[in-house]
């Protein structure tokens, strides 16, 4: 695969939607290419967001500590982009990323995204407005659990 | 030293001088008859008459005359010019053997400072003293005699002959002699202190280019680069103005003299001329005066000459020679005596006071006692005078009054020999020799070579002579060469044990895996050690066949395969499949070689390469066009800089304009190929290399083996059952690439082949190899904590009866805790000094002494 085809796949993700395609091609070719085989770790709860990752072909499942142990929680998908909170704020994983079948993914380092967010305002822009409509359904979705919970 | 450079040239070469004068003195007769001969073959043998003539009992008729003195003449000539070719090698030769002696003996003065005078002069200074600044000397010490005399005879020769014609035209020749004697030397006086301070300054500068040099972090760290510009025009300024005032005060010399020797003629003419007119002197006469004072002038230049060079000589003589000659030096002998006494008994200092020349650098009054075999902890901040009661226990620096003793030696009046092999002594700052870390190893070691070296034929010719030359100029005669390692100091038998017991000590200050790493970065010669080679290539094979038999780590390493192509190598290793041999050549050479050029021009590579490059420069300007260069975005890429952007902005145009001409110059199409060359498929996936490409790159391998690798000696092939000397240890244990698209393979791939190492043994060999890592100028190349601890191992391997360690370890983390604990274990029954600033890591010994403000508070006698 090269950078054209990294390119049509990173154009399906929401937070970089709105962001035209020389800019994509950058981010492709400042990201590095991964092959993960289904089981593998990507990263652990708890540990320090170096990267994150831009799903290319197949699943990964997100796990999260509980007192009766690891649960997996939910999966990402193909075309979405995952731990790039770790990397955006100084905050431990907040969930461990196992590979559910082999994959593909682009991962960006913290540095060069950050390096990249300041170069171009409009990349930035783009992701606050990801990331808010992200906080507003989970308040939303908080709300709507409290009102549960109480009813 | 000698105050003047006369006293210095006579007292070392008085022999060699006379014998020059002897053989100047000796060149006078000849040079006569030189000038008598063909006078005496044109009068005599082609105008006289009267033949045969009888020479020594042997007839000569006029043809066989004329020949005999030809004869002679030509055999005058020769050994005339034989005179001065010898005479002028032997004075050269003087020359350079006396300066050799006065450079040795200046470094040595400088090895025989006190520490304390370290403070005053720097490296900056002394080098060029000890170098350009007595260059001078040699050369003029050849002459120092043989000048004045030779030319000094000439000149009474011919102010002879002009008294003998007329003593009032002699005393106009000499007039503007007493003038010349007394004005000149007023105004010489003038330029010699002129160059004095320019010598001085020059000093200057080359200190403080030194100091830039060694402090560049520094200035790129705090912008510091206009403030020392800034500094270095002000002293390049006054260099100027001081030779500017030189050269203006020389040339008004010159003009003085010239005058001078011009206003004589005046003179002759008109003394000269009276006299003829009232018939006191032939017009004949006047003339030859005239002749011979033209004549007169070459000596009179000569000696004028002569002389300024002595004022000059010895003003640089002096400047240099005074800044050698502190008060305190120590005594020769303590440097060169070669018997060392064995240091037993208690440590004690008795009222020792010592001021470093500054606050916080001095003790005053102390007492302490340390029993033999004790350890001790010696604790105080910096500046409580810690450092310096343990330099005056290592000996380094003398108290300026009271004693410290060791036993019944008073280590003050001790040698070198003896402080250096019973006392070791590890500092704050630490020195790392510019070598290999196996030679600061064992540099404790290296007092005096120890087994003489078998030399035989020429290399002993050779070896002689050296000795000859050194005893002449009195410089040490020990050979370099020699095996200088005292083994039975560390205790050992021999080298391997020497080695043995290094790596014991590496593993206890816990230095050894980090040389362990660095020997998997070096690179070996496997000339040198074939087994060694070997066992790397054995173990190549193993990892291989574990990696084969491991699906895990199969995925995380592509092997190198003569008939596949490697996406996570680069497209340069790919096409040749061969390292250059010599590992300094880059990828930005490569494609200038001739012979890759040829081979690239014949198997069609080349513009296919081209194209690449065009490509791959072609998306690096569209994608980073547009990206600010401080971004630092490019940087982690070394696949193309920031600055070569425009360049290949430039030739990406150039290339895909219509025009035809002026087109891509050689350099540029070069420029593109070492780009196609540098691209990591894996890495770059700029989606250039399409199977077919890669297809062609694969069966180019082998045109490129038979006609590059197997024909010259520039590449090594990469081939699996050979060690390639070009790339590292590493490299050559894993046949292959870790992948560049698998997580961490670089890790997981080390951590299988440290097990593999660890497995098959071959990591002690790995280790020795890492000794011969070089460690850069003053251990640059390696971080401040592996120098401390370089310095310790080396310290710990002089089984010294007395050990001193000031700021080493005195951390309170559990590896400084440990590093100590082994300490103590190692020094076991040999006396320990421990410096610490802090009570926290002295409270693990036996004993502490606590020191406020260079006095002793607390003669602790408590037990921790």
């Amino acid at each position: 695969m090269s950078l054209e085809t990294e390119v049509e796949a990173l154009r399906k993700v929401p937070l970089f939607r709105g962001i035209d395609e020389t800019k994509l091609r950058l981010l492709a070719f400042i990201s590095d290419r991964m092959e993960y085989k289904a089981g593998e770790r990507m990263c652990t709860q708890g540990e320090e967001g170096d990267s994150a990752f831009i799903l290319l072909k197949g699943a990964a499942n997100v796990i999260v500590n509980t007192p009766d142990g690891e649960k997996v929680v939910a999966q990402a998908k193909e075309n979405s982009i995952v731990g790039e909170i770790a990397i955006l704020c100084d905050v431990p994983r907040t969930a461990t990323l196992i590979a559910a079948s082999d994959m593909d993914v682009l991962t960006v380092s913290k540095d060069d995204f950050l390096k990249l967010l300041k170069e171009f305002p409009e990349m930035s822009l783009e992701v606050m407005r990801t990331l808010a409509l992200r906080l507003e359904r989970t308040t939303r979705d908080l709300a709507a659990a409290r009102s549960d919970a109480a009813a | 030293m000698e105050k003047s450079l006369f006293s210095f040239i006579w007292k070392f070469s008085a022999k060699q001088q006379i014998f020059i004068l002897l053989v100047t003195v000796l060149s006078y007769p000849v040079s006569y008859v030189l000038l008598e001969l063909p006078k005496l073959i044109v009068n005599d043998a082609v105008q006289g008459d009267d033949f045969p003539r009888d020479v020594l009992g042997f007839e000569f008729d006029q043809i066989s005359y004329l020949l005999l003195l030809c004869v002679g003449f030509l055999g005058l000539v020769v050994l005339s010019n034989g005179l001065k070719l010898y005479i002028n090698v032997y004075k050269g030769r003087l020359g350079e053997r006396m300066l050799r002696r006065l450079r040795f003996e200046l470094f040595q003065r400088v090895l025989r400072f006190r520490l304390p005078h370290f403070r005053k002069v720097s490296s900056g200074e002394i080098i060029p003293m000890i170098t350009s600044e007595v260059e001078d000397v040699g050369g003029f010490i050849g002459e120092a005699f043989a000048l004045p005399a030779y030319q000094g005879g000439m000149l009474v020769v011919q102010l002879g002959f002009i008294f003998m014609q007329d003593p009032l035209l002699g005393l106009a020749a000499i007039s503007s002699y007493p003038v010349q004697g007394y004005v000149i030397p007023k105004l010489q006086r003038k330029v010699i202190l002129l160059s004095r301070r320019r010598v001085k300054n020059v000093r200057l500068i080359a200190d403080k280019v030194g100091e830039s040099i060694s402090g560049v972090p520094e200035i790129h760290a705090n912008d510091a680069a206009a403030w020392h510009s800034a500094d270095l025009s002000d002293r390049l300024y006054e260099n100027f103005k001081i030779r500017y005032e030189i050269f203006n005060r020389k040339y008004f010399i010159k003009f003085l003299n010239n005058f001078m020797n011009q206003l004589t003629p005046f003179f002759f003419y008109l003394i000269g001329g009276y006299l003829v007119i009232e018939g006191n002197l032939s017009i004949g006469a006047l003339l030859a005066v005239i002749a011979a004072y033209k004549d007169l002038a070459g000596p009179w230049k000569e000696l004028l000459a002569y002389y300024q060079l002595v004022a000059d000589v010895d003003v640089k003589y002096q400047t240099v020679v005074e800044n050698f000659d502190p008060a305190d030096i120590y005594p020769v002998e303590r440097l060169t005596a070669d018997e060392s006494v064995e240091l037993t008994g208690d440590l004690e200092m008795s009222g020792v006071s010592f001021s470093g020349g500054a606050a916080g650098q001095e003790v005053t009054d102390i007492n302490l006692k340390v029993p033999e075999g004790a350890a001790f902890a010696i604790v105080g901040p910096d500046g409580s005078g810690r450092s310096e009661v343990l330099q005056l226990a290592a000996g380094l620096v003398s108290p300026a009054s009271g004693t410290v003793k060791i036993g019944t030696r008073d280590l003050d009046k001790l040698t070198a020999s003896t402080l250096g092999r019973e006392i070791a002594y590890v500092g704050g700052a630490v020195h790392i020799w510019t070598g290999t870390i196996r030679d600061n190893l064992y540099y404790g070691l290296r007092h005096r070579p120890l087994e003489q070296l078998e030399r035989e034929g020429t290399a002993l010719r050779d070896y002689k002579r050296r000795l000859a030359e050194a005893a002449e100029t009195k410089n040490p005669t020990y050979d370099l060469a020699a095996v200088w390692d005292d083994f039975s100091a560390a205790g050992v038998e021999n080298m391997q044990g020497l080695d043995a017991r290094a790596l014991d000590l590496l593993k206890a200050v816990s230095l050894e895996s980090d040389i362990y790493r660095l020997g998997l970065q070096s690179r070996f010669d496997p000339a040198m050690n074939d087994v060694f080679a070997g066992r790397i290539l054995a173990v190549r094979r193993k990892l291989a066949a574990r990696i084969a038999g491991d699906p895990e780590i199969a995925g995380l390493v592509e092997l190198w395969d003569i008939s596949k192509f490697n996406a996570s190598a680069s497209l340069a290793e790919n096409l040749f499949f061969a390292v250059p041999s010599d590992p300094e050549i880059s990828m930005e050479n490569v494609p200038e070689l001739p012979e890759v050029r040829a081979f690239l021009k014949e198997t069609g590579l080349d513009g296919k390469l081209r194209e690449i490059g065009l490509k791959i420069a072609e998306t690096m300007v569209e994608l980073f066009a547009n990206v600010s260069g401080d971004s630092g975005l490019l940087g982690n890429y070394s696949f193309i800089t920031q600055d070569d952007l425009p360049e290949f902005d430039r030739i990406t145009r150039v290339a895909r304009s219509e025009q035809q001409r002026p087109g891509l110059t050689q350099a540029d199409q070069d420029r593109l190929i070492a780009l196609a060359f540098k691209l990591v498929p894996a890495r770059h996936r700029l989606g250039v290399m399409d199977d077919a490409m890669k297809e062609a790159v694969v069966a180019a391998r082998a045109t490129f083996h038979k006609k590059v690798v197997a024909t010259g000696d520039s590449f090594v092939a990469i081939d699996p059952e050979l060690y390639l000397p070009p790339l590292t240890i590493e490299d050559n244990l894993l046949f292959g690439r870790p992948r560049v698209d698998r997580r961490d393979a670089r890790q997981r791939i080390d951590a299988v082949i440290r097990t593999i190492v660890e497995e098959t043994g071959l990591r002690e060999p790995i280790v020795f190899a890492g000794f011969d890592y070089h460690v850069g100028v003053s251990g640059s190349r390696l971080s401040a904590g592996q120098r401390r601890r370089l310095a310790l191992v080396r310290a710990l391997l002089k089984n010294a009866k007395l050990t001193i360690l000031d700021d080493i370890a005195t951390g309170v983390g559990e590896e400084d805790q440990a590093l100590r604990v082994t300490l103590q274990e190692i020094l076991k029954g040999r006396t320990f000094l421990f410096g610490a600033p802090n009570a926290a890591a002295a409270s693990e010994f036996q004993r502490k002494l606590v020191l406020e403000q260079g006095r002793m508070s607390q003669d602790g006698d408590e037990h921790a």
